[in-house]
This record gives C-alpha cells, structure tokens and sequence, in this order.
C-alpha cells in the first residue's frame, strides 16, 4: 500500500453500533502513529485488501446468526477467495452481539477464521461483545491499536515493542520518530549480548573469511545501525550497502534470512539463547560480491533485461473488448497478479532460491514470477504471451529452480511459491514430458500408480538412460548405491537394480520390484479420476 | 506415546538404513507406531509439479488413514515431512478444496478427511514431546566426535518446526550434545541440495551437495547427521561426483539422524563400530 503507517478499520453493521465503534477506534490510531481509514464492508472491494499491512474488523451479527445487509456481499466474495489473498495482513476482528441469541457473534467469528484461511496473521485474539460492550470495546481497542503500531513498513510485527507502545499511550509520553518512520516512544530497550560474525571479501587478494565480534547493544537496534555503528567504531574497512530502510540494495542475510537490514531490529533478528543472540551475517547469496557485503546488482538487471519486461498489450493491437481491455480484469486474477508484483525487493526474491548461487544461467525466481505473472495478464498481447512462454520453457527458465521449499521459507514466499508450481505445471505441460524434466515427473508419478511407492532404479534408468547410467558408475555414484558406503546397512540386492536392468528405451518398462501398498487399487482409482495421463 | 507412521518416501529404497533403525529406536523411545501400510509416497514435490490436486487427494488419503485411526503421522523424514505439512496446510485452509478433494475421495476409496490429524517429524517429537532430559539417560554409546547436522529447507518453515526457530535452528545441535557429540555450528545447514531435482538438473544438484558438504568439513565437523531420508542420500552417494565437478573437499561420512539416534542408544554396535572407522579413515 501507499503509505506505510496506514490502518484499515473495517465494519459490517445493520443499526450503527460497529460503524461507531469504528469511527471512534480511528480517531484513537492517531495517537499511535497510525493513519486510520474507515471503510463500509458494502461495497468493498476485497482485492484491495492484499498487500495492506494493518486491517482491524468491527462487525455484529443479524438474524440468527447472520451477516449484516452490509456485509453480505463482502462475505460472499471472501468464501471463494483463493488461499494466500491475505498474506502478510496483520489483523484483529471485533464482534459484536447478543448472548441471547443461539449463535453468539457468529459474523465476527466468521471473519476471524475467514482472515486467517486467506493467510492474515491475527495479531489480537478476537473479542466477542454482548450488548453491554463500551468498555469491552475499548480494552480491545487498546490491545489492538499497539499491535498494529507495532508493524513496521514492511509488515513486520515487533511483538518486543507492544508493551512499551502501551505504556507509552498511558503515561501520555511524546512519541520519537523511529528509522522506519515508525512513531514510537522513547523505548529504553535493555541491551543484549550479540554475537555477531560477519562475512568479509577482499578483492585485492582474493581472500574470503569471518570477523567476530562479541558487543552489547540496544535490542531495538536497526541491523543496519549495528552496521554501522561496527564500522565506525570497529573496523572502518567494513563494507556493506548503506540506504534508505526500504532500499532493495541493502538487502543482506542473517542465518539465512534474507532481510532489508534498516527494517529488522537486533532483537527479532534471532531467537535469544542463554541471554543472548548470536547472528551470521552473509551477503545475499545468488549475486557476484563485490566486497564484505556488497554485491553487485547488475547481473540480475542484466538478466531482468534480456527478459524483456515491456508490456505488449492487446488494446495497442486494437484488440478491443466490448468492457474496454484495460483495467477490467477478473478480480481474482487481478489480485493474484498484483500479489505476485508487490514484491518489495526483488533482490531478496532471487536470493530465495538455493538454486540461484550454483545454475550457471537460472534467471531466478524475482524474473521468473514477473514474467509468469505477465503471462497470465489478460492484457497481454497473444505474441507476446508466446514469447514469454518460450523464456520460461527455456534451460534458464523454471526447470533450473531445483528445490521450489527454499522458496516456500522465505517471509512472503509462500506466495511465489506456489505462483512458481503452476508456472512449471504449465511448461512440463507444453513440453509433453520430453527432455530429462518430463521424464523425471512422469516416471516419479507412474511409479507411485504402479505400486504406491516410488521405484527408484526404474526411475534412475528411465531418466538418465544408458549414458548417465554409465557416467554414474565410472564417477563412483554406483559403487556407493551399492555398498552403502558411509551409510550403514544399505540394501545391497535392491540397489543394484539400478545397475544390472535393461538401459532405458529397450523393450517395455522393466517389472516393478516393489511391493505394492495395501488397498493400491484405491490409488488407481485416484490416477484414473484426476490425471488420465499416467 | 502413539503414532501412524510414514517411514519417508525412499526409506524402502535409497535409504533403508533410516526405516531400519527405526524399528529399535521407537521402542527404547516409548513411541508405539502404527504402520500406515496403505500409504503412498509423500510426492517429494515432484507430483505437484505435474499435478497438484492429484499429490493433494494421494496425501488426504493419507491423512484420512491416519484420522480414522485417531493419531496424528510422525516421519524420519524432513521432506515428506514438508510435504506432508505443506498439503495438510492446503486442505486445513481453504474449506472449497477440501470438500473438492473430498468428493474424489469418497468416491474412490470411500474415504473422507475432515482436517484432524498432524504431521511430525522425530526430531521435533523427540525435543518438545518426549525432552532431551530424558534422551540423556539413555545413551550407552556416545557419539564423541564433532557433528554437523543438516536440517535442509523442507522442515524449516512457519508452522512446520515445532518450536525450534526457522533460521536459526537448534534442536538437532542440542540433541547431538545430549548425545555427547560436539555440535558444529555452520551456515549450510538449512540449504537445500536439491535433492528433487537430482535427476534432472544434475549440474546445479552436485555444486549445491559439494558446497554443503564443504562447508561442514571447512568448520571441522566429522560426519554430517541429516533429518532427511533423500538429502542424506544425495549428500553421501553423490558425494565423490560432486567433489569431482567442483574441484571441491567433500569426503565427509553422512548418516541419518534415526542412525545416530539407534547407535547411540546401544543397537546396531557392529554398525556404529564400523561408522567410527570410516570417521577416522575416510576424515582428513
Ligand atoms: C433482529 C436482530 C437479530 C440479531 N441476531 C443476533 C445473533 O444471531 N447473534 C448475536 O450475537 N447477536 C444478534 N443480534 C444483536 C446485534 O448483533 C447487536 O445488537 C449489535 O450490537 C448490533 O450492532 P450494529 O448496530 O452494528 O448492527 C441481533 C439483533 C437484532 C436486532
């Protein structure tokens, strides 16, 4: 969203109670630092909700146990959303009712379980209101507002900072500017013991190595501040990139945590063991280095041209629909793409994957998902859309992630993750199950029709045929299947399946050796219902 | 303590070490497992690929199995583990799937799953169900000598890890010190080798398998303990091509932490007797 200290203060209410309550909770977020918008669930449009950081719902129940007239619609759109709509939205809900109805605050409890399935973090526990709510409202008010001060910029929840944000508001302190235009109060947080190494490089002689250094320091520390206050203090040859908080470039990571360095403080940077931190900080892997820290950016720059990004869009081919092509997207689809777009650093989004640093020629998950994304934006010219297709298909395109998990791990990218599976769904598709790719997923998959398990030495055979298999016994991968080699107690018999049975391409498949699973027929019976391919 | 066992998607094949020390070790542990007989491979990610609703219906199929019997899943394995939990997550989630999936259920094996079972993996059954306090008075065989444990990424995520921290894991490390081992501490430990795509993109598999299992050896570990059935197989059968490829060290003994875990507490002697001359042979 546009601004960074923004709430949305959301209400579904039939007599006025909620839409009150809601007005009064927006003035009152000022006073925490945020810029509050209230907003009528009637009319709402529910796409927009993706990518906001701070959503409060104030909503009471009607009928028995029904929505409001006003947030019907909403409820409806909300049911069919897709999984993932919600994530990274922090929220709390607010109900209001009756208890002498049967089903007490039913709204309210729909929309908490409702926000939490589209992947919203639910920062304050519901609370259910009966007719006597003013101070029950208010007491949640209070909870909810300091949690939601407590998300910074970038959606990040500093759970550390709630309770000084409360003290703050009740002793009536002036609140202090933070680094990331956070309003916070004097917080006169306790220093912690950091152990801190850092990666060091230096071009002129080519070496790489560690520095350590053991410091106390403020917990609420930026670790872009830790930075550099060992630069200026330590060692003044420490070189990372300086920025902005929100300055993609700066990105770094910590344990294996790819973060924007300004946005995270010392305290949440890892977990706290034996009364204190200990934190290894590396350059952000999948980039050239350029000293200590920095990296270069170029490559993937370089590389985010040759995809050429540039939209080619239907309307300019004179494409024209009847609705006017631009803007009029279904909305699902467009707040799909718009989540695979709001990506706040696209270094970051490269870095996820493990696979970025070690494949000679993988464009990477940020040009990956952009481009998928364009692909499946109706506004892009058919042409277009093939040349797109090609790039993706392509040795460089996703068949090179080969671990789509180290993606799934990272903050936002549960997301991509599985914006990414269906980007290869849909090129192992076109390629019809050619090519060592194909191969590999359409034997994995007969193999667990055949019996329920996977069969290994069909797999290996039918894969890599009769010149990997070759390649795998002269380079000692056979001898070690076979021997267990450090392992201990490998199943000789069955491991040398993969080197006694017929080469790949001859004849039919080999019989399986494995035992089939108990009820198999009934994976049969799956396979043939949803996949008439294997 | 009771289970339905999922043994990993290669502990029949690749890796029968895993499935065989299992047997001993559940029993000093107090566990009692339910072999889920009738259950498929976890996918490996692989399925997905292809065909996600067809991995999401083989694995609610799974769950409904272990449903019916009223326990939750525990596996040795850190990828059917993420697996598993990522489609439990799916189903959990999104109640219009659920009942798609449902319908191809009921139809095919007359089964329904309606979200109540978990999945685990042994490692974090092992620290926050059972507690390493109690682990400790068990070992007759210490593992002394300097470890480095691979968690890989699959485990390693919101939800999925017990309570152990994403990035900065530790509960393998305090369960090789409770074993008497001396924990490695090293950056790779959570990086993925790339063990679905082995087949398939070979080249970019072994850089990844040569830079892990160079990284535990250039912070002075022994062996390489791994929660992971197919990681552990990657890192130790690929390991003499990967150095080949790379031109780097990576000759390192790799065992699974269901191995250690058995060795320690006094199974599979000759085995464990054999392991410490390889640790001492094969280590430079
Ligand atoms: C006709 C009617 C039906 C109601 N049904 C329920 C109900 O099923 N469950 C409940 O908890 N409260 C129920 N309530 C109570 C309202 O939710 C409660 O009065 C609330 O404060 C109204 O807030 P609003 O003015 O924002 O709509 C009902 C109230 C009325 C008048």
């Amino acid at each position: 969203m546009s601004d960074s200290r923004s709430l949305l203060v959301l209400f579904g209410s039939q007599s006025g109670n909620a839409e009150a309550l809601a007005a009064k909770f927006a003035k009152q977020a000022s006073g925490y630092g945020l810029e509050a918008e209230v907003a009528d669930m009637d009319g709402f449009d529910l796409t927009s909700l993706s990518g906001r950081k701070r959503v409060l719902i104030v909503c009471s129940t009607w009928g028995e146990g029904e929505q409001p007239d006003n947030a019907e619609e909403l409820w409806i759109k909300a049911s069919s959303a897709p999984s993932g709509l919600l994530d990274g939205v922090n929220f709390s809900v607010l109900a209001l009712g009756d208890t002498s109805y049967e089903l007490f605050c039913e709204s309210g409890k729909e929309w908490d379980d409702k926000f939490e399935q589209l992947g919203a973090t639910r920062l304050v526990a519901r609370v259910d209101c009966d007719v006597d709510y003013d101070q029950i409202s208010q007491e949640w008010a209070e909870n909810a507002l300091a949690a939601m001060a407590a998300v910074d910029g970038e959606g990040v929840f500093h759970e550390e900072m709630v309770l000084a944000i409360k003290e703050s508001m009740t002793s009536g302190a002036t609140g202090a500017s933070g680094e990331d235009g956070f309003t916070v109060p004097e917080i006169k947080s306790e220093s912690i013991s950091a152990e801190i190494s850092i990666f060091r490089y230096d071009p002129s002689t080519s070496t790489t190595g560690k520095d350590t250094w053991v410091c106390a320091l403020p917990g609420h520390m930026s670790i872009l501040d830790v930075l550099r206050t060992i630069k200026s203090t330590q060692d003044g040859s420490l070189t990372f990139r300086d920025g902005a908080v929100d300055d993609p470039t700066t990105a770094i990571s910590i344990n294996g945590r790819h973060v924007l360095p300004g946005n995270l403080r010392l305290e949440s940077s890892a977990p706290l063991r034996n009364g204190g931190i200990s934190i290894s900080i590396e350059p952000l892997n999948g980039f050239e280095v350029i000293r200590d820290l920095a990296v270069e950016h170029w490559d993937l720059e370089s590389k985010r041209e040759s995809s050429k990004p540039w939209m080619s869009s239907v309307t300019r081919q004179g494409l024209n629909t009847p609705q006017g092509a631009l803007g009029s997207m279904n909305p699902l689809i467009a707040s799909k793409l718009h989540s695979m777009m709001d990506i706040h650093s696209y270094p970051i989004l490269h870095a996820s994957s493990d696979a970025t640093a070690y494949s000679d020629d993988y464009y990477g998950p940020s040009i990956i998902s952009q481009s998928w994304a364009r692909r499946n934006d109706p506004r892009t010219a058919p042409s277009k859309k093939r040349e797109i297709e090609q790039l993706l298909d392509s040795p460089s395109g996703i068949k090179a992630e080969t671990d789509f998990s180290s993606i799934r791990r990272q903050g936002k990218g549960s997301f991509i993750h599985d914006a990414l599976l269906d980007c290869k769904t849909s090129t192992l598709a076109r390629d019809g199950f050619t090519g060592r790719h194909g191969k590999h997923v359409w034997w994995y998959t007969f193999t667990i029709k055949s019996s329920g398990r996977v069969n290994d030495s069909v797999l290996y055979r039918q894969v890599l045929g009769p010149i990997g298999l070759f390649g795998n016994l002269f380079s000692g991968v056979t001898s070690r299947m076979v021997l267990g080699f450090t392992r201990t107690g490998g199943n000789m018999i069955n491991d040398m399946l993969a080197l006694i049975a017929p080469p790949a391409g001859l004849g039919k498949m080999p019989r399986q050796f494995n035992s089939s699973i108990k009820n198999h027929h009934e994976v049969v019976a799956i396979y043939n219902e949803m996949d008439g391919r294997f | 303590m009771k289970y339905a066992y999922h043994p990993g998607n290669v502990a029949h094949s690749g890796s029968p070490e895993v499935a065989e020390s299992m047997v001993p070790l559940v029993k000093s542990l107090g566990i009692e497992l339910t072999y889920l007989d009738g259950a498929t491979s976890c996918g490996a990610g692989i399925i997905r690929q292809v065909n996600q609703k067809l991995q999401l219906t083989l694995n609610a199929r799974v769950f409904a199995q272990a449903e019916s019997l009223g326990l939750g899943i525990l596996t040795p394995c850190a990828s059917t583990a993420g697996n598993l939990s990522e489609d439990l997550f799916l189903l959990k989630s999104n109640p219009i799937l659920l009942a798609e999936i449902n319908e191809v259920l009921l139809k095919t094996c007359g089964l329904k799953f309606t979200g109540d079972t978990s999945v685990n993996h042994l490692l974090h059954v092992i620290v926050d169900e059972i507690g390493l306090e109690k682990i400790k008075p068990m070992v007759v065989n210490p593992i002394d000598f300097r470890v480095a444990s691979y968690y890989g990424p699959n485990i390693q995520q919101y939800g999925f890890c017990g309570d152990d921290d994403i990035y900065d894991p530790n509960y393998m490390e305090q369960l090789v010190q409770t074993l008497g081992g001396e924990p490695v501490s090293w950056d790779s430990r959570t990086q993925s080798v790339g063990a679905p795509s082995l087949l398939s993109e070979e080249p970019t598999v072994l850089k990844q398998a040569a830079s892990v299992l160079n990284d535990a050896k250039s912070e002075g570990a022994q062996m390489i303990v791994s929660a992971c059935n197919l990681s552990h197989s990657v890192l130790d059968i690929y390991q003499g091509k990967a150095s080949q490829r790379t031109g780097l060290r990576t000759n390192i003994p790799v065992v699974h932490l269901c191995e250690i875990l058995s060795f320690a507490l006094g199974h599979y002697n000759t085995r464990y007797a054999q392991l410490r001359t390889r640790v001492l042979v094969i280590g430079d």
